[in-house]
Protein backbone atom coordinates (compact mmCIF):
# COMPACT_ATOMS: atom_id res chain seq x y z
CA UNK A 1 0.00 0.00 0.00
CA UNK A 2 1.20 3.45 -0.93
CA UNK A 3 3.04 5.33 2.16
CA UNK A 4 1.56 8.77 3.23
CA UNK A 5 2.88 12.02 4.17
CA UNK A 6 2.32 15.48 5.76
CA UNK A 7 4.15 18.10 3.87
CA UNK A 8 2.51 21.12 5.02
CA UNK A 9 1.23 22.34 8.45
CA UNK A 10 -0.61 25.26 9.17
CA UNK A 11 -2.29 27.11 12.37
CA UNK A 12 -4.63 30.05 13.12
CA UNK A 13 -3.17 31.23 16.54
CA UNK A 14 -5.52 30.48 19.31
CA UNK A 15 -7.27 32.09 21.61
CA UNK A 16 -10.24 35.01 21.74
CA UNK A 17 -10.94 36.37 18.66
CA UNK A 18 -14.60 38.45 18.80
CA UNK A 19 -13.91 39.94 15.43
CA UNK A 20 -13.11 36.97 13.37
CA UNK A 21 -15.50 34.41 11.67
CA UNK A 22 -15.06 30.73 11.35
CA UNK A 23 -14.48 31.22 8.04
CA UNK A 24 -11.53 34.44 8.71
CA UNK A 25 -9.77 31.80 11.03
CA UNK A 26 -10.37 28.22 8.56
CA UNK A 27 -9.13 30.79 5.52
CA UNK A 28 -5.31 31.42 7.70
CA UNK A 29 -4.74 28.11 8.94
CA UNK A 30 -5.21 26.55 5.24
CA UNK A 31 -2.99 28.94 3.55
CA UNK A 32 -0.26 28.70 6.50
CA UNK A 33 -0.42 25.05 5.23
CA UNK A 34 0.07 25.56 1.76
CA UNK A 35 2.76 28.18 2.04
CA UNK A 36 4.30 26.29 4.89
CA UNK A 37 4.34 23.39 1.79
CA UNK A 38 5.60 25.54 -0.89
CA UNK A 39 2.55 23.43 -3.11
CA UNK A 40 -0.13 25.09 -6.08
CA UNK A 41 -3.02 25.06 -4.48
CA UNK A 42 -4.17 23.90 -6.99
CA UNK A 43 -2.78 20.66 -6.65
CA UNK A 44 -5.09 19.88 -3.66
CA UNK A 45 -7.72 17.37 -5.24
CA UNK A 46 -10.19 16.98 -2.48
CA UNK A 47 -10.72 18.19 1.20
CA UNK A 48 -11.66 16.60 4.71
CA UNK A 49 -13.13 19.54 7.57
CA UNK A 50 -13.75 19.04 11.22
CA UNK A 51 -15.46 20.56 13.08
CA UNK A 52 -18.08 19.60 16.43
CA UNK A 53 -20.18 22.63 16.83
CA UNK A 54 -20.54 25.03 14.32
CA UNK A 55 -24.09 24.33 14.09
CA UNK A 56 -25.08 25.34 17.53
CA UNK A 57 -22.23 27.86 17.76
CA UNK A 58 -22.76 29.95 14.51
CA UNK A 59 -25.43 28.27 12.98
CA UNK A 60 -24.21 26.76 10.32
CA UNK A 61 -25.01 22.77 10.79
CA UNK A 62 -24.35 22.12 7.08
CA UNK A 63 -22.08 21.96 4.46
CA UNK A 64 -19.90 24.03 6.70
CA UNK A 65 -17.02 22.54 5.46
CA UNK A 66 -18.12 23.70 1.76
CA UNK A 67 -18.78 27.28 3.54
CA UNK A 68 -15.56 27.75 4.97
CA UNK A 69 -13.48 26.17 2.26
CA UNK A 70 -15.30 28.31 -0.33
CA UNK A 71 -14.17 31.05 1.44
CA UNK A 72 -10.63 30.16 1.24
CA UNK A 73 -10.80 29.57 -2.37
CA UNK A 74 -11.46 26.10 -2.86
CA UNK A 75 -14.14 25.29 -5.74
CA UNK A 76 -15.01 21.71 -7.63
CA UNK A 77 -13.05 19.61 -5.84
CA UNK A 78 -14.44 17.19 -3.03
CA UNK A 79 -15.27 18.06 0.66
CA UNK A 80 -15.84 15.80 3.35
CA UNK A 81 -17.23 17.24 6.34
CA UNK A 82 -16.15 15.58 9.55
CA UNK A 83 -17.49 15.55 13.16
CA UNK A 84 -16.38 13.77 16.07
CA UNK A 85 -16.17 16.51 19.00
CA UNK A 86 -12.94 17.36 20.21
CA UNK A 87 -11.21 14.26 17.93
CA UNK A 88 -12.64 16.10 14.86
CA UNK A 89 -9.10 17.31 13.36
CA UNK A 90 -7.51 13.75 13.82
CA UNK A 91 -10.58 12.17 12.33
CA UNK A 92 -10.31 14.99 9.10
CA UNK A 93 -6.51 13.70 8.83
CA UNK A 94 -7.46 10.09 8.80
CA UNK A 95 -9.62 10.03 6.35
CA UNK A 96 -7.06 12.39 4.24
CA UNK A 97 -4.68 9.51 5.11
CA UNK A 98 -7.03 7.06 3.85
CA UNK A 99 -7.97 8.70 0.45
CA UNK A 100 -4.21 8.98 -0.32
CA UNK A 101 -3.72 5.15 0.62
CA UNK A 102 -6.45 4.05 -1.39
CA UNK A 103 -5.09 5.75 -4.24
CA UNK A 104 -7.65 8.08 -5.71
CA UNK A 105 -5.80 10.71 -4.75
CA UNK A 106 -1.85 12.48 -4.29
CA UNK A 107 -2.52 15.95 -2.31
CA UNK A 108 -5.45 16.59 -0.32
CA UNK A 109 -5.96 18.78 2.96
CA UNK A 110 -7.31 17.89 5.95
CA UNK A 111 -8.54 21.18 8.57
CA UNK A 112 -10.15 21.52 11.49
CA UNK A 113 -11.54 24.68 13.09
CA UNK A 114 -13.84 26.19 16.07
CA UNK A 115 -15.69 28.97 16.75
CA UNK A 116 -16.51 28.73 20.49
CA UNK A 117 -16.12 32.93 21.50
CA UNK A 118 -19.75 34.56 20.85
CA UNK A 119 -21.57 37.09 22.02
CA UNK A 120 -23.34 34.53 23.91
CA UNK A 121 -21.72 32.70 26.57
CA UNK A 122 -24.52 30.21 27.43
CA UNK A 123 -24.88 28.83 24.02
CA UNK A 124 -21.18 28.22 24.09
CA UNK A 125 -21.69 25.87 26.82
CA UNK A 126 -24.95 24.85 25.99
CA UNK A 127 -23.12 23.60 22.37
CA UNK A 128 -20.57 21.85 24.55
CA UNK A 129 -22.65 19.92 26.38
CA UNK A 130 -23.57 18.29 23.52
CA UNK A 131 -20.12 16.39 23.51
CA UNK A 132 -22.08 13.47 25.60
CA UNK A 133 -24.97 11.22 25.18
CA UNK A 134 -27.69 14.53 25.82
CA UNK A 135 -30.99 12.52 26.78
CA UNK A 136 -28.84 10.93 29.62
CA UNK A 137 -25.78 12.39 30.72
CA UNK A 138 -25.79 15.98 29.45
CA UNK A 139 -29.55 16.00 30.59
CA UNK A 140 -28.10 15.04 34.05
CA UNK A 141 -25.53 17.93 33.98
CA UNK A 142 -22.76 15.91 33.54
CA UNK A 143 -19.19 18.03 33.05
CA UNK A 144 -16.01 16.59 31.30
CA UNK A 145 -13.83 18.47 34.03
CA UNK A 146 -15.70 16.18 36.94
CA UNK A 147 -14.64 13.37 34.65
CA UNK A 148 -11.28 13.96 34.29
CA UNK A 149 -11.32 14.09 38.37
CA UNK A 150 -12.83 11.15 39.34
CA UNK A 151 -10.50 9.02 37.10
CA UNK A 152 -7.49 11.19 38.51
CA UNK A 153 -8.79 10.52 41.90
CA UNK A 154 -9.07 6.84 41.52
CA UNK A 155 -5.45 6.99 40.39
CA UNK A 156 -4.46 9.27 43.25
CA UNK A 157 -5.96 6.79 45.64
CA UNK A 158 -4.58 3.63 44.14
CA UNK A 159 -1.03 4.95 43.18
CA UNK A 160 -0.34 7.97 45.39
CA UNK A 161 -0.67 10.89 42.58
CA UNK A 162 -1.24 13.88 44.37
CA UNK A 163 -2.65 17.34 43.82
CA UNK A 164 0.96 18.92 43.67
CA UNK A 165 2.10 16.35 41.04
CA UNK A 166 -1.23 17.45 39.09
CA UNK A 167 -0.01 21.27 39.50
CA UNK A 168 3.56 20.17 38.53
CA UNK A 169 2.08 19.05 35.47
CA UNK A 170 -0.06 21.69 34.62
CA UNK A 171 2.75 24.54 35.52
CA UNK A 172 5.32 22.79 32.97
CA UNK A 173 2.41 22.93 30.20
CA UNK A 174 2.05 26.30 31.23
CA UNK A 175 5.36 27.26 31.00
CA UNK A 176 5.63 25.31 27.08
CA UNK A 177 2.52 27.28 25.97
CA UNK A 178 4.94 31.15 26.83
CA UNK A 179 7.29 29.51 24.34
CA UNK A 180 4.55 28.95 22.02
CA UNK A 181 3.73 32.20 19.62
CA UNK A 182 0.48 30.51 17.85
CA UNK A 183 -0.80 29.15 22.04
CA UNK A 184 -3.51 30.89 23.84
CA UNK A 185 -2.12 31.41 26.99
CA UNK A 186 1.59 32.65 27.14
CA UNK A 187 2.13 33.07 30.53
CA UNK A 188 4.14 30.52 32.75
CA UNK A 189 2.07 30.26 36.06
CA UNK A 190 4.04 28.58 39.26
CA UNK A 191 3.10 25.21 40.73
CA UNK A 192 1.73 27.09 43.85
CA UNK A 193 -0.48 29.92 41.98
CA UNK A 194 -1.99 26.71 40.15
CA UNK A 195 -2.62 25.05 43.29
CA UNK A 196 -4.25 28.54 45.00
CA UNK A 197 -6.36 29.40 41.65
CA UNK A 198 -9.96 28.68 42.02
CA UNK A 199 -11.15 25.08 42.79
CA UNK A 200 -13.18 23.28 39.10
CA UNK A 201 -13.81 20.28 41.03
CA UNK A 202 -11.39 18.39 43.48
CA UNK A 203 -8.48 17.99 42.77
CA UNK A 204 -8.58 20.35 39.67
CA UNK A 205 -8.58 24.07 39.88
CA UNK A 206 -9.07 26.74 37.24
CA UNK A 207 -5.33 27.28 35.82
CA UNK A 208 -5.15 22.84 35.36
CA UNK A 209 -8.04 23.30 32.94
CA UNK A 210 -8.87 23.92 28.66
CA UNK A 211 -11.36 27.16 28.23
CA UNK A 212 -12.93 28.33 25.65
CA UNK A 213 -10.84 28.81 22.02
CA UNK A 214 -11.12 29.66 18.69
CA UNK A 215 -8.53 28.45 16.25
CA UNK A 216 -7.70 26.46 13.53
CA UNK A 217 -5.04 23.53 12.03
CA UNK A 218 -4.37 22.26 8.45
CA UNK A 219 -1.96 20.02 6.59
CA UNK A 220 -1.41 19.08 3.18
CA UNK A 221 -1.20 15.80 3.07
CA UNK A 222 0.37 13.58 0.11
CA UNK A 223 1.82 10.02 -1.48
CA UNK A 224 5.30 9.67 -0.65
CA UNK A 225 5.97 9.23 -4.16
CA UNK A 226 4.14 12.98 -5.19
CA UNK A 227 6.51 14.37 -2.15
CA UNK A 228 9.44 12.49 -3.48
CA UNK A 229 8.84 13.73 -6.94
CA UNK A 230 8.47 17.17 -6.25
CA UNK A 231 11.92 17.06 -4.00
CA UNK A 232 9.17 18.25 -0.86
CA UNK A 233 10.72 18.03 2.94
CA UNK A 234 8.07 15.58 3.90
CA UNK A 235 6.76 13.61 7.25
CA UNK A 236 5.76 10.02 7.17
CA UNK A 237 2.50 9.00 8.95
CA UNK A 238 3.69 5.68 10.13
CA UNK A 239 -0.05 5.35 11.90
CA UNK A 240 -3.03 6.68 12.43
CA UNK A 241 -5.96 4.90 14.01
CA UNK A 242 -9.37 5.45 14.88
CA UNK A 243 -11.42 3.62 17.10
CA UNK A 244 -14.57 4.22 18.91
CA UNK A 245 -14.94 3.90 22.74
CA UNK A 246 -15.67 0.28 24.66
CA UNK A 247 -16.61 -1.03 27.99
CA UNK A 248 -13.62 -3.65 28.39
CA UNK A 249 -12.02 -4.77 31.44
CA UNK A 250 -9.50 -2.62 32.51
CA UNK A 251 -9.75 -0.26 29.30
CA UNK A 252 -11.98 2.04 28.29
CA UNK A 253 -10.49 1.65 24.33
CA UNK A 254 -7.04 3.74 25.63
CA UNK A 255 -4.67 0.88 25.69
CA UNK A 256 -6.25 -0.80 22.59
CA UNK A 257 -6.22 1.81 20.42
CA UNK A 258 -2.70 2.69 21.36
CA UNK A 259 -1.57 -1.01 20.92
CA UNK A 260 -3.26 -0.58 17.32
CA UNK A 261 -1.39 2.57 16.48
CA UNK A 262 2.27 0.56 17.77
CA UNK A 263 1.83 -2.31 15.95
CA UNK A 264 0.46 -0.38 12.05
CA UNK A 265 4.08 1.58 13.02
CA UNK A 266 5.57 -1.44 13.79
CA UNK A 267 7.66 0.15 17.07
CA UNK A 268 6.94 0.29 20.62
CA UNK A 269 6.25 2.93 23.49
CA UNK A 270 9.97 2.97 24.30
CA UNK A 271 10.98 4.21 20.38
CA UNK A 272 8.35 8.11 20.75
CA UNK A 273 10.33 10.82 21.15
CA UNK A 274 8.04 13.21 21.62
CA UNK A 275 4.41 12.72 22.50
CA UNK A 276 0.99 15.42 22.34
CA UNK A 277 -1.63 14.14 24.30
CA UNK A 278 -4.99 14.94 24.87
CA UNK A 279 -4.96 16.93 28.17
CA UNK A 280 -8.28 19.17 28.30
CA UNK A 281 -7.50 19.23 32.06
CA UNK A 282 -3.47 19.44 32.54
CA UNK A 283 -3.07 16.64 34.74
CA UNK A 284 -4.73 13.90 32.31
CA UNK A 285 -1.73 14.56 30.74
CA UNK A 286 -0.86 11.62 33.27
CA UNK A 287 -3.12 9.03 33.04
CA UNK A 288 -3.04 9.39 28.98
CA UNK A 289 0.84 8.99 29.22
CA UNK A 290 0.03 5.75 31.51
CA UNK A 291 -2.18 4.35 28.56
CA UNK A 292 0.19 5.00 25.64
CA UNK A 293 2.47 2.68 27.71
CA UNK A 294 5.18 5.05 28.16
CA UNK A 295 5.23 4.11 32.32
CA UNK A 296 3.73 2.57 35.03
CA UNK A 297 1.11 4.49 37.15
CA UNK A 298 3.52 4.01 39.73
CA UNK A 299 6.69 5.10 38.30
CA UNK A 300 4.61 8.10 37.31
CA UNK A 301 4.75 10.34 40.27
CA UNK A 302 8.56 10.24 40.33
CA UNK A 303 9.01 11.11 36.78
CA UNK A 304 6.90 14.45 36.96
CA UNK A 305 8.80 15.27 39.91
CA UNK A 306 12.08 14.94 38.29
CA UNK A 307 11.08 16.66 35.23
CA UNK A 308 11.04 13.72 32.93
CA UNK A 309 7.75 15.15 30.58
CA UNK A 310 9.50 19.05 30.38
CA UNK A 311 11.11 20.18 26.92
CA UNK A 312 14.54 18.65 28.08
CA UNK A 313 13.22 15.90 29.82
CA UNK A 314 13.64 12.15 28.22
CA UNK A 315 10.59 12.10 26.91
CA UNK A 316 9.17 15.69 26.17
CA UNK A 317 5.10 15.80 26.31
CA UNK A 318 2.56 18.61 25.34
CA UNK A 319 5.61 20.80 24.31
CA UNK A 320 2.97 23.14 22.81
CA UNK A 321 1.66 23.46 25.93
CA UNK A 322 -0.78 21.05 25.47
CA UNK A 323 -4.88 21.50 25.48
CA UNK A 324 -4.84 23.73 28.61
CA UNK A 325 -2.21 26.47 27.47
CA UNK A 326 -2.08 25.96 23.60
CA UNK A 327 -5.65 25.78 23.94
CA UNK A 328 -8.34 23.72 22.94
CA UNK A 329 -10.94 25.10 20.09
CA UNK A 330 -12.54 21.51 20.59
CA UNK A 331 -12.51 20.79 16.51
CA UNK A 332 -9.05 21.98 15.59
CA UNK A 333 -7.09 20.44 18.74
CA UNK A 334 -6.07 17.35 16.57
CA UNK A 335 -4.18 18.73 13.87
CA UNK A 336 -2.91 21.51 16.09
CA UNK A 337 -1.00 18.63 17.75
CA UNK A 338 -0.05 17.62 14.87
CA UNK A 339 1.37 21.29 13.65
CA UNK A 340 3.43 20.65 17.06
CA UNK A 341 5.19 17.65 16.04
CA UNK A 342 5.71 18.77 12.53
CA UNK A 343 7.21 21.96 13.30
CA UNK A 344 9.42 19.90 16.65
CA UNK A 345 10.50 16.98 13.74
CA UNK A 346 11.56 19.99 11.32
CA UNK A 347 13.31 21.84 14.61
CA UNK A 348 11.47 25.22 14.30
CA UNK A 349 10.09 25.34 17.33
CA UNK A 350 12.33 28.06 18.35
CA UNK A 351 12.78 28.24 22.21
CA UNK A 352 10.50 24.97 23.06
CA UNK A 353 12.62 23.39 20.58
CA UNK A 354 13.23 19.74 21.67
CA UNK A 355 16.32 17.09 20.85
CA UNK A 356 15.85 13.74 19.19
CA UNK A 357 17.26 10.62 21.30
CA UNK A 358 19.66 9.89 18.47
CA UNK A 359 19.47 13.03 16.38
CA UNK A 360 19.59 16.63 16.33
CA UNK A 361 15.50 16.56 16.39
CA UNK A 362 13.04 13.73 16.84
CA UNK A 363 12.60 11.42 14.43
CA UNK A 364 9.52 9.63 16.21
CA UNK A 365 6.41 11.24 17.51
CA UNK A 366 3.00 10.65 19.00
CA UNK A 367 -0.27 12.25 19.26
CA UNK A 368 -2.96 11.40 21.02
CA UNK A 369 -6.78 12.57 20.41
CA UNK A 370 -10.02 12.08 21.90
CA UNK A 371 -13.22 13.40 21.42
CA UNK A 372 -16.66 12.98 23.41
CA UNK A 373 -18.44 10.68 25.93
CA UNK A 374 -20.76 8.15 25.37
CA UNK A 375 -21.83 5.23 27.91
CA UNK A 376 -18.78 5.67 30.56
CA UNK A 377 -15.94 5.09 27.69
CA UNK A 378 -15.24 7.51 25.39
CA UNK A 379 -16.90 8.39 22.16
CA UNK A 380 -13.66 8.74 19.77
CA UNK A 381 -10.44 7.81 20.17
CA UNK A 382 -7.47 8.46 17.63
CA UNK A 383 -3.27 7.95 17.90
CA UNK A 384 -1.27 9.00 15.00
CA UNK A 385 2.34 8.58 14.95
CA UNK A 386 4.91 10.59 12.46
CA UNK A 387 7.99 9.48 11.18
CA UNK A 388 10.63 11.42 9.57
CA UNK B 1 -45.73 18.77 36.17
CA UNK B 2 -43.30 16.16 36.72
CA UNK B 3 -41.85 14.73 33.54
CA UNK B 4 -39.58 11.83 32.87
CA UNK B 5 -35.83 11.99 32.31
CA UNK B 6 -35.94 9.02 30.62
CA UNK B 7 -39.35 7.07 29.84
CA UNK B 8 -39.46 3.47 30.89
CA UNK B 9 -35.87 4.06 32.46
CA UNK B 10 -37.22 3.40 36.24
CA UNK B 11 -40.30 3.08 38.39
CA UNK B 12 -41.27 5.42 41.24
CA UNK B 13 -42.77 4.02 44.13
CA UNK B 14 -46.08 4.77 44.36
CA UNK B 15 -46.70 3.73 48.04
CA UNK B 16 -43.52 4.26 51.03
CA UNK B 17 -43.66 0.35 51.36
CA UNK B 18 -42.56 0.22 47.63
CA UNK B 19 -38.79 0.38 47.05
CA UNK B 20 -37.49 1.96 43.48
CA UNK B 21 -36.13 0.26 40.71
CA UNK B 22 -34.34 1.03 37.40
CA UNK B 23 -34.94 -0.95 34.17
CA UNK B 24 -32.34 -1.90 31.69
CA UNK B 25 -31.01 -5.16 30.19
CA UNK B 26 -29.50 -7.98 30.28
CA UNK B 27 -27.57 -10.54 27.58
CA UNK B 28 -28.93 -13.99 27.90
CA UNK B 29 -26.02 -15.31 25.82
CA UNK B 30 -22.76 -13.70 27.39
CA UNK B 31 -24.50 -11.94 30.17
CA UNK B 32 -23.47 -8.55 29.54
CA UNK B 33 -25.76 -5.64 31.32
CA UNK B 34 -26.69 -2.35 30.34
CA UNK B 35 -29.13 0.75 31.74
CA UNK B 36 -31.04 2.45 30.33
CA UNK B 37 -32.80 -0.71 28.50
CA UNK B 38 -30.81 -1.95 24.85
CA UNK B 39 -32.31 -4.09 22.23
CA UNK B 40 -28.89 -5.23 20.60
CA UNK B 41 -25.69 -6.78 22.92
CA UNK B 42 -22.96 -4.50 22.16
CA UNK B 43 -20.42 -7.64 22.88
CA UNK B 44 -22.38 -10.25 20.73
CA UNK B 45 -23.63 -7.75 18.31
CA UNK B 46 -27.41 -9.45 17.94
CA UNK B 47 -30.46 -7.99 18.44
CA UNK B 48 -32.08 -11.54 19.67
CA UNK B 49 -30.51 -12.05 23.17
CA UNK B 50 -31.22 -8.59 25.37
CA UNK B 51 -33.74 -9.32 28.05
CA UNK B 52 -35.13 -6.65 30.01
CA UNK B 53 -33.71 -6.63 33.75
CA UNK B 54 -34.60 -4.71 37.49
CA UNK B 55 -31.87 -2.91 39.22
CA UNK B 56 -31.48 -1.74 42.78
CA UNK B 57 -32.10 -0.07 44.98
CA UNK B 58 -28.43 -0.90 46.10
CA UNK B 59 -25.37 0.19 44.26
CA UNK B 60 -21.34 0.62 45.37
CA UNK B 61 -19.68 3.89 44.70
CA UNK B 62 -17.63 3.99 42.23
CA UNK B 63 -16.15 7.19 42.13
CA UNK B 64 -16.75 10.73 42.56
CA UNK B 65 -16.64 14.38 41.80
CA UNK B 66 -17.91 17.42 43.81
CA UNK B 67 -18.78 20.02 41.01
CA UNK B 68 -18.48 23.69 41.88
CA UNK B 69 -19.34 25.69 38.91
CA UNK B 70 -22.85 24.37 37.11
CA UNK B 71 -24.01 24.12 34.14
CA UNK B 72 -27.40 25.67 33.41
CA UNK B 73 -30.63 24.47 35.92
CA UNK B 74 -27.96 22.89 38.26
CA UNK B 75 -26.69 24.62 41.76
CA UNK B 76 -23.43 24.05 42.54
CA UNK B 77 -22.13 22.53 45.13
CA UNK B 78 -23.29 18.89 43.42
CA UNK B 79 -22.03 15.71 43.68
CA UNK B 80 -21.49 13.76 40.17
CA UNK B 81 -20.87 9.95 40.11
CA UNK B 82 -20.28 6.48 38.76
CA UNK B 83 -21.84 3.43 41.13
CA UNK B 84 -22.16 0.15 39.87
CA UNK B 85 -25.60 -1.26 40.52
CA UNK B 86 -26.01 -4.34 42.54
CA UNK B 87 -25.46 -7.70 40.16
CA UNK B 88 -25.54 -4.81 37.42
CA UNK B 89 -23.16 -3.04 35.18
CA UNK B 90 -21.60 0.37 36.12
CA UNK B 91 -23.68 3.62 35.43
CA UNK B 92 -23.50 7.90 35.67
CA UNK B 93 -25.95 9.51 38.87
CA UNK B 94 -26.10 12.49 40.68
CA UNK B 95 -25.96 11.82 44.22
CA UNK B 96 -28.18 13.36 46.86
CA UNK B 97 -28.15 12.80 50.85
CA UNK B 98 -25.70 13.92 51.98
CA UNK B 99 -22.80 16.87 52.28
CA UNK B 100 -21.15 17.74 48.58
CA UNK B 101 -17.95 17.56 50.16
CA UNK B 102 -14.59 16.29 48.69
CA UNK B 103 -14.25 13.74 51.41
CA UNK B 104 -18.16 12.82 51.77
CA UNK B 105 -17.59 9.47 50.33
CA UNK B 106 -15.57 6.50 50.21
CA UNK B 107 -15.22 4.35 46.52
CA UNK B 108 -16.70 1.15 47.59
CA UNK B 109 -19.56 2.02 49.73
CA UNK B 110 -22.84 1.05 49.74
CA UNK B 111 -25.41 3.37 47.80
CA UNK B 112 -28.94 3.26 47.53
CA UNK B 113 -31.25 4.56 44.87
CA UNK B 114 -33.38 7.56 45.19
CA UNK B 115 -35.81 8.54 42.20
CA UNK B 116 -36.45 12.74 42.70
CA UNK B 117 -36.07 16.17 41.23
CA UNK B 118 -32.92 16.45 38.58
CA UNK B 119 -33.98 19.75 37.61
CA UNK B 120 -36.68 22.15 35.67
CA UNK B 121 -36.50 21.80 31.69
CA UNK B 122 -36.98 24.95 29.83
CA UNK B 123 -40.99 24.71 29.93
CA UNK B 124 -40.81 24.95 33.66
CA UNK B 125 -41.48 20.91 34.36
CA UNK B 126 -39.91 19.42 36.99
CA UNK B 127 -37.57 16.38 35.39
CA UNK B 128 -37.61 13.30 37.60
CA UNK B 129 -35.06 11.01 37.28
CA UNK B 130 -31.86 8.73 39.42
CA UNK B 131 -30.05 9.44 42.46
CA UNK B 132 -27.78 7.97 44.75
CA UNK B 133 -27.75 8.23 48.28
CA UNK B 134 -25.12 6.93 50.90
CA UNK B 135 -26.49 4.05 53.01
CA UNK B 136 -25.38 3.25 56.78
CA UNK B 137 -23.54 -0.51 56.73
CA UNK B 138 -24.94 -2.71 59.53
CA UNK B 139 -21.91 -4.84 60.78
CA UNK B 140 -19.45 -3.15 59.76
CA UNK B 141 -16.17 -3.63 61.29
ZN1 LIG C 1 -24.14 -10.59 24.68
Amino acid sequence: MRHVCIVGTGMHKFGKFLDKSLKDITKTAVWEAIHDADIDARAIQAAYFGNATGGLTIGQEAIRGHVMLRHAGFEGIPIVNVEGACASATIALREAVLAIKSGVYDVVLAVGAEKMYLDDTARSIAAMSTNSDVEIMGGMGFQFSASYAMTLRKYMKKYGWTQEHFAKVASKNKYNGSLNPLAQYQKPISVENILNSRLITWPLTLYMCSTMADGAAAAIVCSEDFARDNGMDFITIAACCLRSGELGEDDDGQRHIAKEAYEVADLGPEDIELAEVHDAMAPGEMFRIEKLGFCTPEKMGELVDNGYFSLKGDLPVNSSGGLAARGHPIGATGLAQIHELVTQMRGRAGARQVRGKSSEFPRLALAQNAGGYVDGSPAALTVTILKR
Amino acid sequence: MEVSIKKGAFHKPESPDEKPYLIGSRCSSCGYMCFPKKEVCVKCVRDDCMEEKKFGPYARLDSYAVIQVAPTGFTAPYIQAYVVLEDGPKIFTLITGCEPRDDALEPGQKMELVIEKIRDDEKGNSLIGWKFKPVEEKNKS
